[in-house]
């Protein structure tokens, strides 16, 4: 196998890690006092008890709340394969009580080999839980409920989350809701008559420390050396890269990166996006060209962007409207936008000057980058010179953007000093 | 009781457009239907770019194809671009200016059968985002979905396309132009997603094995399956799209099936959306020297045209720099420049540019005040040669508007009235209308009118800002017809048989067959968007409208009438 048969092959293990979340967070799985040891024994504990459970994970996104329940569940089933039966539902997909109820009974159907009816109502449906409850709970099977995006389900009159947490009450059923949420105040969406029936129990998943998200580089980064790679291919990458982890730069980088947002999902963006880019510049190794690389493509700044892409025109109608903004009148429109540069252009003698209706283009596709918004979005019956307004970008940005323009006349640069002044 | 009576009145009313509907339906199916047979089918993933960069010759092949292929099932092969794959050099040099961005995508989309995490391509209008992603697939000869949130309006139609894409499945006659299924709701869908994509992904599996032992089966290359979901900023203004925008960004985790890629195409910055968007790629708007590359592209004579750009590129683009506005402008200077030449061909020397200059000097500031419109295309030339329909649909625009005084559409007389009777009812306040419309025909109040005092200049003043703030004001349909038939009776008394030959009507004589007539004239006006109609005052409870013609268009209307609109005007 040659090197570049080698790298090859190297990116395809990195990619397929990166895009397995299971594969990542399992490096938490053997420290004891770990979220995914606690969720661990409190499903476990009650299924062997027999007994009724709810648990919420909360945390924000990127944390691993679904990867580390997946984990825990994939083993509970291995464990104890006959008695654990899994629904899975989603707040975006399942939202509505009726669909809910109706992905609940199917999945139950295809685990029992039951017939699934898709005729039937929510009555029937709900009442097929209730004796699929009593039995399982009669033949000491547990029925675990995973909600996720937990606070999509307690919108409206949660009649679902009631009738679940409702029949598990009985001393016959045997269920573990598992709800998964990035809403740490999820629970305090619930309804009293819900809320009292939910056991208040927490887990909390916080974005991970800076010695985590090292391991976590080190567990993903490094590669097997039991696999199909040639064995030097290997030992030399696995050294590069462990000099790289050292590196104080590499820290640098990291650091930047967490500083904005230190869950793992940002992480493993950001590693993606540099295992990705393996194979065009650095002949098969990670360098740490690459990760200076990744680093400003995920740290973009759109509204920045938007203003590079204006025409002198445009960047002519942001200013002016940034002028109107300081003068705090109560709403902008096109018109009064078209009189401030009416009095510019008078002014200063500008070149560029154009004619209303090429304004109004522009002013449209400012719009449509949305730099600048209309303030409401009752108003279809108006046209749009009448609409109010408003500026999507700050001050400091539209100067910003403006000394990073190439061409960019001076005079907007001295309408801006100016106002800035003002605004000052 | 009451309501009784009003379901018993509302009984036949509901039936009658029941069967109304009904036959409308049948008759809308046989139409469909027949218009099926004879049109021939176009391609699914013909975009307006692809088919301009392989013109005709592609679409007159794929139509033979799908034709002669209309009752055989589709196969996988149909998943991608078909066609002879293209190498990246010809790739990256067909597409000045986006070599990083072609780069960048073919890293990320990685080498075959890895797996991708999801996409978010975003940059301004006519940047080549579609386009690109799609002669990349061609590149790769992957497998892979394109569905455009254009023409997919709703979830539901969404939702089918891929799926009817995915089961290999045509809408023909036999099958009476269905989807393969229907689904309506994401959760139904993530399920026969789900299905649809393991039976797919366990047939490429399964070529894949077979094509090694006879290798001429199958030209797909690898067992990934990409979904490309183009304008995915339109899903914004979707009745759902709280709902069904997080589901689509999260599709990826919930299908929880590493083979899938999902790539997601935006006009929009990640930041206009309210859910967290996937892994960014930005296209930025191309430079100058980038333009100035792609104009240069398939030009005839291209030292006359590089130095007809010399002349033209830098001010047009202090105004915009998006592509597709630039060659409408273009095109007709182009024509313009070349008019004192007689061949095309031959090439310019300095004193010939310096002759061909100063011909084309008045006209570019011309043209960087005019808006370079871009006619909306027929449906069916949308795969043919979009350029040559462009070109010949501007320049007899250009032709038009040399006469601007000219109204460019018909409109019948009593629609005129109409509008200018809105458009008074709009603009002037409705305290004066007494006094503007009195037997005199408006001459009264303009005697009222000259007395200024310093304090009604004042008035005046914030009068006209607050015009240019709020727009034109509001009225209930009373006032209109008031002023309407003021006006027609003021016109016909002014001109008094002189105008005539307009075919002039008279109302008073009459005005119960007149008035129905009106109306309609009225609702036709507001669904052309000349007048709009708000929404219901919450004192008087009546609809009240507004006119959105702007002052020139309203003056051209009157002239056409002979209408001394600005005497009625209150300034």
């Amino acid at each position: 196998m040659g090197q570049e048969k080698a790298a090859v092959e190297a990116q395809m293990i990195l990619r397929r890690r990166l895009c397995n979340p299971s594969f990542i967070f399992s490096i938490f799985s053997q420290s004891p006092d770990s979220n995914y040891s606690k969720l661990k024994y409190i499903i476990s504990s009650s299924v062997t008890e027999a007994s009724n459970n709810s648990v919420l994970l909360l945390g924000p996104r990127g944390c691993g709340k679904t990867a580390v329940l997946d984990l825990v569940l994939e083993e509970l089933v291995e464990e104890h394969a006959e008695m654990v039966t899994v629904i899975k539902l989603n707040g975006l997909l399942h939202s509505d009580d009726n669909c809910a109820l109706k992905e609940i009974a199917r999945q139950l159907c295809l685990e029992n080999q039951l017939l699934f009816s898709k005729m039937a109502s929510f009555d029937d449906n709900s009442l097929f839980l209730l004796s699929m409850l009593r039995e399982c709970g009669l033949a000491h099977k547990t029925i675990i409920f995973v909600l996720d995006e937990f606070d999509l389900f307690a919108q409206g009159k949660q009649r679902l989350l009631y009738s679940l947490l409702d029949a598990m009450q009985s001393v016959t059923s045997q269920a573990v809701v598992v709800g998964v949420s990035c809403r740490l105040d999820a629970d305090q969406l619930l309804e009293k008559r819900v809320r009292s029936r939910f056991s208040h129990r927490k887990l909390l998943f916080l974005p991970s420390s800076r010695e985590d998200l090292q391991r976590v580089l080190e567990h993903v980064l490094l590669l097997p050396t039991d696999s199909r790679l040639p064995q030097d291919y290997t030992a030399t990458f696995n050294a590069k890269l462990l000099k790289l982890l050292a590196d104080d730069k590499f820290k640098e980088i990291i650091d930047t990166l967490s500083y904005s947002d230190s869950t793992v999902g940002h992480l493993v963006r950001f590693l993606f996006h540099a295992v990705s880019h393996m194979n065009l510049n650095s002949g098969g190794f990670l360098s740490l060209e690459i990760f200076k690389a990744a680093l400003p493509s995920l740290q973009r700044q759109p509204k920045l962007e938007g203003l590079k892409d204006c025409s002198i025109l445009e960047l002519y109608i942001l200013v002016c409207m940034k002028r109107l903004e300081v003068k705090e009148l109560e709403s902008i429109n096109f018109n009064s936008i078209m009189k401030e540069y009416k009095s510019v252009h008078d002014t200063f003698r500008t070149s560029d000057y154009y004619a209303r209706k090429v304004c109004l283009r522009a002013f449209e596709h400012l719009i449509e980058c949305a730099l600048i918004s209309f303030e409401d979005n009752k108003g279809h019956g108006q046209s749009v010179e009448f609409r109010p307004v408003k500026l999507l970008i700050t001050w400091h940005e539209l100067y910003q953007g403006l000394k990073s323009y190439n061409f960019c006349p001076s005079i907007l640069h001295r309408l801006m000093d100016r106002e800035g002044v003002s605004a000052v | 009781m009451m309501s009784s009576k009003v379901v018993l009145f509302f009984l036949p009313c509901i039936l009658c457009s029941l069967i109304i509907s009904l036959t409308l339906l049948i008759i809308f199916c046989i139409l469909t239907d027949m218009g099926k047979e004879e049109s021939p089918k176009f391609n699914k993933r013909t975009t307006r770019s692809s088919s301009s960069t392989t013109p005709n010759s592609k679409t007159t092949s794929e139509a033979s194809k799908t034709t002669t292929n209309h009752t055989q099932s589709l196969s996988i092969n149909d998943l991608i671009f078909g066609g002879e794959s293209i190498t990246l050099d010809k790739l990256i040099s067909s597409f000045p200016g986006r070599r990083s961005q072609i780069l960048e995508l073919i890293s990320l989309l990685g080498p075959q059968n890895s797996p991708m995490i999801p996409l978010f391509v975003y940059g301004g209008a006519s940047t080549g985002k579609t386009n690109i992603v799609l002669q990349i697939f061609k590149h790769l000869n992957r497998p892979f979905i394109y569905c455009s949130c254009v023409t997919c309006y709703n979830p539901r139609i969404l939702f089918e396309s891929i799926l009817n894409q995915l089961l290999l499945h045509s809408k023909n006659k036999s099958n009476g132009y269905l989807s393969a299924k229907r689904c309506e709701k994401p959760s139904d869908f993530i399920n026969l997603l789900h299905e649809a994509l393991s039976t797919l992904l366990d047939s490429l599996k399964g070529d894949l094995g077979e094509s090694n032992s006879k290798k001429l089966s199958t030209q797909v290359n690898g067992k990934m399956v990409y979904l490309v979901f183009d304008h995915i900023e339109l899903v914004r203004e979707w009745d759902k799209s709280s709902i069904i925008l997080p589901f689509l960004f999260n599709l990826y985790d919930i299908l929880k099936m590493p083979e899938v890629g999902l790539i997601f195409l935006s006009k929009t910055s990640p930041d206009t959306f309210q859910s967290d968007p996937p892994f960014p790629v930005y296209f930025p708007d191309y430079t100058e020297d980038d333009l100035r590359q792609i104009f240069m592209k398939e030009q005839a004579n291209l030292k006359l045209y590089s130095s007809f750009l010399d002349l033209v590129l830098i001010p047009f683009c202090r105004i915009t720099r998006q592509i597709d506005e630039l060659s409408a402008a273009f095109t007709p200077l182009f024509k313009k420049y070349c008019e004192p030449l007689d061949d095309l061909q031959t090439l310019p020397n300095e004193d010939t540019k310096r002759k061909l200059f100063s011909h084309l000097q008045p006209f570019i500031s011309l043209f960087l005040n005019e808006t370079f419109s871009v006619p909306s295309q027929p449906l069916l030339n949308a795969s043919a040669n979009i350029d040559r329909t462009n070109r010949k649909s501007i320049a007899k625009k250009l032709g038009i508007d040399d006469s601007s005084d000219v109204i460019d559409f018909h409109m019948s007389t009593s629609a005129k009235c109409l509008l200018i009777s809105a458009f008074l009812a709009s603009r002037n306040p409705s305290t004066l209308d007494a006094s503007l419309f009195d037997s005199t025909g408006g001459c009264d109040g303009r005697k009222r009118r000259r007395k200024n005092s310093n304090k009604s200049m004042d008035q005046k003043e914030t009068k006209a800002h607050e015009l240019l703030l709020k727009g034109p004001g509001t009225f209930p349909l009373e006032r209109l017809l008031a002023i309407f038939q003021c006006i027609s009776s003021a016109a016909e008394y002014s001109s008094d048989g002189v105008e005539l030959q307009n075919g002039y009507i008279g109302v008073e004589g009459c005005d119960a067959g007149l008035m129905s007539d009106i109306l309609l004239q009225l609702s036709s006006l507001c669904n052309a968007n000349f007048i709009s109609r708000g929404g219901t005052c919450p004192l008087e409870g009546s609809v009240r409208y507004r006119s959105t013609v702007s002052e020139d268009m309203a003056l051209k209307v009157a002239r056409s009438l002979k209408f001394p609109l600005s005497r009625y005007l209150y300034r």
